[in-house]
């Protein structure tokens, strides 16, 4: 079975928890206990092919600066989120992919662009095209969810398999070559 | 009633800093009595609740001085121990601060508005890891910069062995930064053993796995230590998402809050030492220290940077992205120090340093020691000059204003240069590859604002501050900075006149400099005969006054040399005179050695 790792960036706030949340329990979980070894990973099925997703939740640590590479360094594929209600948080991951390519050392790197909340259309602050804009300019999915009423949660994490499928990351190209 | 007075024996700190809750307790305690139940009154009275005052506080205070060793305030004589020791009293004071409350807050809101606790703790992680990959960039060879990238392996070897995981972050993070990862001729240069280390605490701290290495080591540790506050904060986040606050019969959900209260519980244990075992701050060190960590750079600056010591191998590496991005928006939540704070921070650290090196207590400190100081803070020495009245001797005033100057640099914008393409009459060489700038016509491109020279292909690639620039962004930050420190006004005015002196004298050695003109058509003449007669004329007077002028010039040009011929004098003199101070300060640090060897 294949595992994949995959990192949830984007700003505070913007749900990443929510939709990690989301996907790893389903509709219900009898105890949480985040601080397990398995509290993020799951199995599901993509195309037929049983797939084991180790979920880097990248929530409380925003702000933690030199934390962002580890992660960057560690995954293999990106989603990377924004809320539709708040302008700032599109405007916070404009220029994730860069440092994604910095670290990773790889033009192409497996990635969805997310705008969550989508149930909260009313408040909608970044509308759907300059989403899809973005996505367009770092040729990769996008895909509006919503963890609240669990819309394209699984969705999203099972296209960001079948990108690592499609663009597998080659590990450790312009990494420091050790030893 | 008693289960109010034992909620405020068990959480004295919540009842001392929560205004809100005090003035609940108040409220609730004249009630009581109101009803004349006066025996109820003592497990809620307050005035027993011991002060937290020292938590209120966001900075740091110097406690009361127990070992006052002699430290090296300077990086390159600092053990890394040393460094590793007062790094964790840093991290430690900062940490200790961040209360329950800020951690709800946080876990709450994912912001840091209105929580400058946390906010402090987090810029102190983030100062750290920039201030260890500047560190290394300011070094010009590959050997020297994996010199540096050793000493903070062995900080990282003393951190962990503190059991500070908080600070072994960081350190590890600005290690292996992108930044400084793609450095492949540093990564050469680094000895295997110290690789393995690093890979080693790597691994550690890996987000793996939901972080399980560092889990396991942490619990197994006992004793003072320092969690990376990261982790925690985003399992309590998790927490507040995944559970709901309320369950069926809009009961309280119970299950949730103890699993809160285990986390927070954890946190809150591990601050409660009162100091750290075998750690023994000098305050001095601390200060020097603090302002080094304050330094602010966006992610791109270090960069661009990094790309300048070892440029990228076209080959291997993806196209570079032609337009520099910004980053530091990620860290949008994240303000740069405010001037109040940089300046006390400034007046500290100065403070400690004429403690240390004004040995005679006459206010002033020799140059080469203000060197040695200045290396703790990368990147900062190359745009201003220190000692404005160049009497060779650094007074406190002026070293504040330098750093103060230096901290509110923009760096951002003085690398950025405004080139123009131009024309130049002479052979001009390019500042970044040193090559001829070849052709005819538009030869290569200049700044306009500070007149460096380079290809059209290099232009991008130079990494040279704009001078002008720089001075220009200081002084308007220093104006308003300067309301506390008097006189850095002029003060800075002859600074920048000095630098500007010095910029001319470069100009000349480096030969590099050629004159040049932009090319411009003639401007279009459009005059009438009666125009062409007015400018005769005018010109026939202008001819007169040239005649007038060349014999003022000889005659200026005369007292010209005979000021130079001043000068050549009053060099030697100078010459002589460095001569003897020189040769009394080596004696007077020879005897002093003799003192200090003797004594210990």
């Amino acid at each position: 079975m294949r595992e994949y790792k995959v990192v949830v960036l984007g700003s505070g706030g913007v749900g990443k928890s929510a939709l990690t949340v989301k996907f790893v329990s389903g509709t219900f979980m009898e105890k949480y206990d985040p601080t397990i070894e398995d509290f993020y990973r799951k199995e599901i099925e993509v195309d037929n092919a049983p797939s084991v997703l180790e979920i880097l939740d990248t929530a409380g640590t925003e702000q933690f600066a030199s934390m962002r590479d580890l992660y960057i360094k560690n995954g293999q594929g990106f989603l990377i989120v924004y809320s539709i209600t708040s302008l700032q948080t599109f405007q916070d991951i404009r220029s994730m992919k860069e440092q994604i390519i910095r670290v990773k050392g790889v033009e192409k790197i497996p990635m969805i662009l997310v705008g969550n909340k989508c149930d909260l259309e009313h408040q909608r602050e970044v509308p759907y095209q300059e989403g899809a804009a973005l996505a367009q300019g770092w040729s990769c999915p996008f895909m509006e969810t919503s963890a609240k009423s669990t819309n394209n949660v699984n969705e999203v994490f099972i296209e960001i398999v079948r990108e690592m499928n499609t663009s597998p990351v080659k590990e450790n190209k312009g990494c420091c070559t050790l030893l | 009633m008693n289960y109010w007075g034992y909620w405020i024996r068990q959480f004295p700190v919540q009842f001392d800093l929560d205004s809100k809750l005090q003035t609940v307790i108040k409220n609730f305690g004249t009630l009581v009595q109101q009803k004349g139940n006066s025996t109820f009154k003592e497990p809620i009275d307050l005035s027993k609740v011991p002060s937290y005052d020292w938590m209120r506080s966001i900075s740091v205070r110097n406690p009361s001085m127990r070992h006052n060793r002699k430290v090296s305030l300077v990086f390159n004589h600092l053990e890394p121990e040393e460094l590793a020791d007062h790094l964790t009293y840093l991290e430690y004071r900062a940490f200790r601060r961040i209360n329950f409350t800020d951690f709800k807050n946080y876990a709450m809101t994912a912001s840091l508005k209105d929580n400058p606790k946390l906010e402090r703790s987090i810029a102190l992680f983030n100062g750290l890891s920039q201030w260890i990959q500047c560190m290394v960039l300011s070094k010009t060879t590959p050997q020297q910069r994996a010199d540096v990238i050793v000493k903070f392996c062995n900080v990282a070897k003393k951190l962990r062995i503190l059991q500070n995981f908080n600070s072994l972050m960081a350190v590890v993070g600005g290690l292996t930064h992108s930044a400084l990862a793609r450095l492949y001729k540093t990564t050469a240069c680094i000895p295997s053993e110290t690789q393995k280390m690093l890979m080693e605490h790597t691994e550690l701290l890996s987000s793996n796995n939901n972080f399980i290495n560092y889990r396991k080591v942490f619990h197994q540790c006992t004793g003072f230590k320092i969690p990376i506050l990261g982790v925690h904060l985003k399992d309590l986040i998790l927490l507040h998402t995944a559970l709901p606050d309320r369950v069926e019969g809009n009961l309280v959900n119970f299950r949730k809050m103890a699993q809160l209260s285990l986390i927070l519980r954890e946190l809150t244990k591990l601050q409660t030492h009162d100091s750290i075992p075998g750690v023994f701050a000098n305050m001095d060190l601390i200060n020097t220290l603090r302002l080094s960590l304050d330094m602010h750079y966006t992610e791109d600056e270090i960069y661009e940077l990094s790309l300048a010591r070892e440029p990228r191998n076209s080959l291997s590496s993806p196209s570079t992205p032609t337009k520099p991005v910004v980053f530091a928006e990620w860290v949008a939540g994240m303000r740069p120090p405010d001037p109040q704070t940089i300046n006390k921070h400034v007046h500290d650290m100065v403070e400690a340093v004429f403690k240390n090196y004004d040995n005679d207590r006459d206010g002033f400190i020799s140059h080469a020691e203000f060197e040695a100081i200045a290396g703790n803070f990368p990147f900062i020495d190359s745009f201003c000059v220190l000692d404005a009245d160049q009497d060779g001797m650094i007074s406190k005033a002026e070293m504040k204003t330098y750093f103060i100057r230096a901290n509110c640099h923009a760096l951002r914008n003085s690398f950025k240069h405004d080139f123009h393409e131009i024309t130049y009459f002479k052979p001009t060489f390019c500042i970044h590859c040193t090559g001829l700038l070849w052709g005819l016509i538009k030869q290569g491109w200049k700044c306009k604002d500070c007149g460096i020279n380079a290809h059209k292909h290099c232009k991008d690639l130079v990494v040279m501050e704009c001078r002008s620039k720089a001075s220009v962004a200081c002084n308007r930050r220093l104006d308003s900075l300067s309301s506390n420190g008097s006189g850095s006004q002029d003060l800075s005015y002859s600074t920048k006149r000095k630098m500007s002196q010095r910029q001319k004298r470069t100009r000349v050695h480096r030969g590099t400099q050629t004159e040049e003109c932009y090319f411009v058509d003639p401007l279009p003449r459009e005059l009438g005969e009666e125009g062409d007669f007015r400018e005769l004329h005018e010109r026939l007077l202008k001819a007169e006054e040239v005649s007038k002028l060349r014999d003022e010039n000889e005659r200026l040009k005369l007292m010209l040399k005979s000021c130079e011929e001043q000068i050549v004098v009053l060099q030697s003199q100078i010459g002589s005179i460095q001569k003897n101070t020189i040769s009394f300060i080596l004696e007077q640090m020879e005897a002093l050695h003799i003192q200090r060897d003797t004594k210990v």
